[in-house]
């Protein structure tokens, strides 16, 4: 299987269930790849597995839950190979174990659902941002729990995302308004909660998602207002960013930007940082996490 | 003639019921109390019901648990001691299966990607399960009947000479903290009355009478004085799991002039008071309790009560960015540590009962 297999192997997937992360998809496709893939040893198929990745990141989807979900899934590898001598036996473990992975991975969203909607009170209104299909599904579940309460969605330039958001919770029956990104602070007053999802949680705690995040979070704080994060667990980042100019490029721009030779001080980021400080608590499927749980979750995995 | 078997559980219900009545109206002075007499009942429950394996007496340890925090659900240590116990019997069940408790059984990223099975089975039955978790329960009891000692214990290190206390209410910790530093350091200490229980006032007495300088001032002064305050120390009736405090009303008003004048907030609590239920609005459900308000308006003023709402909450939520200190038994800690606290203290599987 060659890198083009892969890429199509992986927007395949996306097209035909639209609402799976992209993580999932990326993850997926490793599996796939490490079925169909000719590796004789381990550290061959480390590599070729490094190869994909970073074809996978060239796409055009979410960079950072992709890199994030790809390298948990390489250090999953690392975990595995100390186990076996035998290489064939080891790659049908592997197959395996990926499969369990990914079916935890795709129930994660349900469990984020179930921890979250006790936050969400009746007659609550909710201010989102961009579009985020974890969110929705919480905001869905409250919905089924039968709970009343309304939600703003910022528009979400440049590709106007919110509207997409918009759409989808007003066809599961919650009245929803789209507001422009510039109407936050006017908006922040009525508003009880913020809810956000997350494409990059950093070991810090904060995290890295759609730009405009930052802005909204520091309103919310100033006006007293919790901001939530919902995140699954996948998207732990190994980064630690000390400022916005600090996260990476291929997490700010999209790839076919990047290997264009443009002027990137002149290119829009599509992403932020959101500080730690800024945010309430994060729902994640390990639990209910406060910022400092974060990096101890992470210290956790990679030591 | 000793009290045969269904003598002793026809005791052990009675127990249980007269328990519940009580937590039903609300007579108990202070959590410690409660916790006290919950895991009393809690180890008999297990010495003298009769159980086969780990998995019923868990049942049965839930069950009866449940129905007690039902009676008075605002009431969170009932709930805490009885995740307490039910992690002492996991322990000590992976304990004598001889498995080396990972030390963590909290779900991580790790765990997920080992992706080893994770259920441990229960309902294999161990002999002599009953006396370490019997004797586990023993050291639970000192532990709770120690802990405002080992809180005093560490008074000194926070308490300096000619410094100025400010506190409000009336919690037992706090007291035996104020009396143990004062046996070798000589402070002043304000106290707010805390209308409109006034229990401020009982406690300015009680300290009086062992020797500190103290001022009792009224909740209105609590912003004027803050000023020339050095530390402010207070207890609380229960550490939420953010590390926020649900506390006697009128801690946040203390909180927020601290934080203001830029003053320390040490909370004095022990262990029993963690809680792993989180915040989730300020009108959540059996967050707070309400009691007459006879205490605010007298009912003789009927005319007005006729116009007017009003309301007597006893609890006050504190968020945690304006708690400097965590005291506990086991030392102290920030509030954002809270979360590892809780991890070593119960069971994630237990936080939802």
């Amino acid at each position: 299987m060659d890198q083009r297999d892969v890429v199509s192997h992986f927007t395949d997937i996306l097209q035909e269930d639209p609402s799976m992360s992209t993580a999932v998809a990326a993850i997926s496709t490793l599996i796939e790849f490490i079925q169909l893939n000719s590796a004789e040893t381990m550290s061959e198929m480390r590599d070729k597995l490094k190869e994909a990745t970073e074809t996978l990141t060239k796409t055009d989807g979410s960079a950072t839950s992709i890199s994030s979900g790809c390298e948990l899934f390489l250090r999953f590898i690392t975990l595995a190979a100390l186990d076996h001598p035998d290489f064939q036996e080891c790659k049908s473990i592997l197959v395996e174990r990926g499969k369990i992975f990914l079916k935890k991975v795709g129930s994660s969203r349900k469990k984020i659902a179930k921890l979250g909607h006790p936050f969400i009170r009746d007659g609550a209104t909710i201010l989102t941002h961009s579009r985020s299909r974890v969110v929705l599904q919480l905001l869905k579940e409250a919905a089924e729990a039968k709970k009343r309460f309304n939600v703003y969605v910022t528009q979400s330039n440049p590709d106007q995302s919110g509207n997409t958001m918009h759409n989808e919770l007003t066809a599961a029956g919650i009245p929803t308004v789209v507001i422009l990104d510039s109407a936050v602070g006017y908006m922040m007053e009525q508003v009880d909660l913020v809810l956000v999802g997350a494409e990059g949680v950093v070991e810090s705690g904060g995290i890295i998602n759609k730009i405009g995040t930052f802005g909204i979070a520091v309103c919310a704080k100033e006006m007293n207002k919790p901001f939530y994060v919902v995140a699954e667990s996948f998207k732990f980042v190994r980064l630690y960013p000390l400022n916005q100019q600090d996260v990476p490029n291929h997490f700010k721009y999209h790839a076919s930007k990047l290997s264009a030779d443009i002027d990137l001080s002149r290119e829009h980021p599509l992403v932020d940082y959101t500080p730690p400080a800024y945010i309430t608590l994060l729902f994640t499927d390990l639990g209910v996490l406060t910022p400092s749980a974060v990096s101890d979750e992470l210290i956790k995995l990679y030591l | 003639m000793p009290p045969t078997e269904s003598e002793k559980v026809g005791d052990l219900h009675e127990k249980i019921d007269t328990f519940i009545n009580e937590l039903k109206q609300g007579n108990f002075q202070g959590s410690y109390t409660v916790a006290h007499r919950t895991v009393i009942i809690l180890r008999s429950i297990v010495s003298h019901i009769r159980w086969k394996n780990a998995g019923e007496l868990m049942e049965l340890i839930r069950r009866e648990g449940k129905r007690m925090m039902d009676a008075q659900p605002s009431e969170t240590a009932v709930g805490n001691m009885v995740r307490r116990v039910l992690k002492i019997i996991r322990e000590e069940f992976a304990g004598s299966r001889g498995r080396n408790e990972e030390g963590d059984p909290q779900e991580s990223l790790h765990k997920l990607l080992r992706a080893e099975a994770q259920t441990d089975d229960y309902s294999l039955p161990i002999q002599n399960l009953k006396p370490p978790i019997i004797e586990a329960i023993g050291e639970l009891i000192t532990e709770l009947e120690t802990s405002a000692d080992n809180i005093a214990a560490q008074a000194l290190e926070h308490i300096h000479s000619n410094e100025i206390i400010m506190t409000t209410g009336k919690s037992k910790t706090v007291e035996t903290f104020l009396k143990g530093a004062a046996k070798k350091r000589i402070f002043q200490v304000i106290v707010a009355e805390c209308a409109p229980f006034y229990q401020g006032q009982e406690l300015a007495t009680s300290l009086a009478k062992a020797g500190i300088h103290t001022t009792v001032i009224t909740d209105s002064a609590i912003f004027a004085v803050m000023s020339r305050v050095n530390k402010v120390i207070i207890g609380t009736h229960t550490v939420m799991a953010n590390g926020g405090l649900k506390a006697v009303n009128g801690s946040h008003t203390m909180a927020l002039a601290a934080k203001h004048h830029s003053t320390p907030l040490i909370v004095c609590a022990a262990m029993f008071k963690l809680s792993p239920q989180y915040m989730c609005s300020h009108d959540q459900d059996a967050f707070n309790r309400f009691v007459s308000p006879q205490d605010v308006m007298k009912f003789s003023e009927g005319e007005i009560l006729a116009k007017a709402q009003i309301q007597n909450p006893v609890f006050d939520y504190v968020p945690p960015e304006l708690v400097t200190l965590y005291i506990s038994n086991i030392g102290g800690n920030a509030p954002s540590y809270v979360y590892r606290l809780l991890s070593e203290l119960y069971h994630p599987d237990d936080h939802e009962l």
